[in-house]
């Protein structure tokens, strides 16, 4: 039970595995890539035994899944209107390095929010 | 670690890989105004600006918990996307490469004060209390389908900095171990580690969510 490519396998049985040898091994079970713990039919009857542990694996599921929606700034979420012109004051130059194209940022303001994401 | 060429870092990107355009699709009319920027059109820059300010806002955030730092983060990473913009060669999405800038400058930043939160033996290693107990607990008290967003931000928030840092760039930002090690110099090991305890220190934040303290002023709507 102590390689890692057995996560892989998916002939591997994980029915006997004890919980000492799940919690050993929990940090990789659940980070393997290999989709999520509870939706794997190899664990069906390792959870069935051990409710507690399907109860955490259930847990810290939600949680990396919750996370993924974090991603996404929520709507209110955004730095104060003067950091445009801070960061405009701040600029050396245009790109290029061109005092002028300085001079247009800083007369610019930022324009509108992202037009949308491609599908 | 030098900024000067962050798509040639070891365990950088190096390649195109779809997966990093699963979670940063293209933003309409991000390509054209990332040529016409390093062109040098004004305009281009403050689209640029405008497309990203949120999310590289809310990632320094996150990372710093603090909204003055976070602002001043924010700026810095502007900033050196200017001078730097010339080197994006699209290898990767422009997002994940904003983010991995701003993210090297949140850590070099960090460093800088001295903070002991990205060293390895601070990261790996976070007080006795701040470490996630060896308690399944009972199923009475799972989680699943409850994880809302303000009360998982409010734990995020009180995550001790080692796990915050590993949890928001894997879990939230999508990095990989591999990029996380690079970043936080650390094993790739150590990076899965520390994940694993920050789910489960969460998991045992949010089991009782009353006693999370509130969000930073300003921070509320995060």
């Amino acid at each position: 039970m102590s390689d890692p490519a057995a996560l892989n396998n998916p002939e591997e049985n994980f029915d006997n595995m004890s919980v000492a040898d799940f919690e050993e091994r929990l940090p990789d079970l659940v980070q393997s890539g290999q989709g999520k713990m509870t939706e794997d039919p190899r664990f069906t009857t390792f959870f069935e035994k051990n409710p507690d542990c399907a109860a955490l694996v259930r847990d810290l599921e939600a949680i990396a899944e919750a996370a993924r929606g974090l991603f996404e700034p929520a709507e209110d979420e955004e730095p104060s209107d003067d950091l445009w012109s801070k960061i405009v004051k701040e600029l050396p130059g245009g790109p290029s390095g061109s005092p002028q194209q300085a001079l247009s940022l800083s007369e610019s303001a930022p324009l509108d929010e992202p037009d949308g994401v491609l599908e | 670690m030098s900024m000067m060429n962050l798509e040639g870092l070891p365990g950088m990107q190096t390649k195109p890989n779809p997966g990093l355009f699963k979670r940063n699709p293209p933003i309409a009319g991000e390509a054209d105004a990332i040529e016409r920027a390093k062109n040098g059109d004004p305009d281009a820059f403050s689209k640029l600006y405008a497309l990203h300010k949120r999310r590289v806002y809310t990632l320094c955030l996150r990372m710093l918990g603090n909204v003055s730092e976070a602002e001043d983060m924010t700026q810095e990473a502007f900033l050196h996307l200017f001078r730097k913009l010339g080197s994006f060669r699209g290898e990767s999405a422009f997002s994940t490469w904003l983010h991995r800038l701003t993210v090297n400058l949140v850590l070099m930043h960090l460093r800088k004060k001295g903070l002991n939160l990205v060293s390895l033996e601070e990261t790996i290693n976070p007080s006795e209390d701040d470490a996630p107990k060896r308690d399944f607990g009972s199923r009475d008290t799972q989680l699943a389908g409850s994880v809302d967003r303000v009360t998982l931000e409010r734990a995020v928030s009180s995550l001790p900095p080692g796990y915050r840092m590993v949890f928001v760039l894997h879990d939230v930002e999508g990095f990989e171990h591999n990029e996380i090690a690079t970043m936080l110099e650390c094993s790739t090991g150590n990076s899965k580690s520390q994940l694993h305890k920050a789910r489960l220190k969460l998991r045992e934040l949010l089991r009782n969510p009353e006693q999370l303290p509130p969000l930073a002023p300003g921070k509320e709507g995060v």
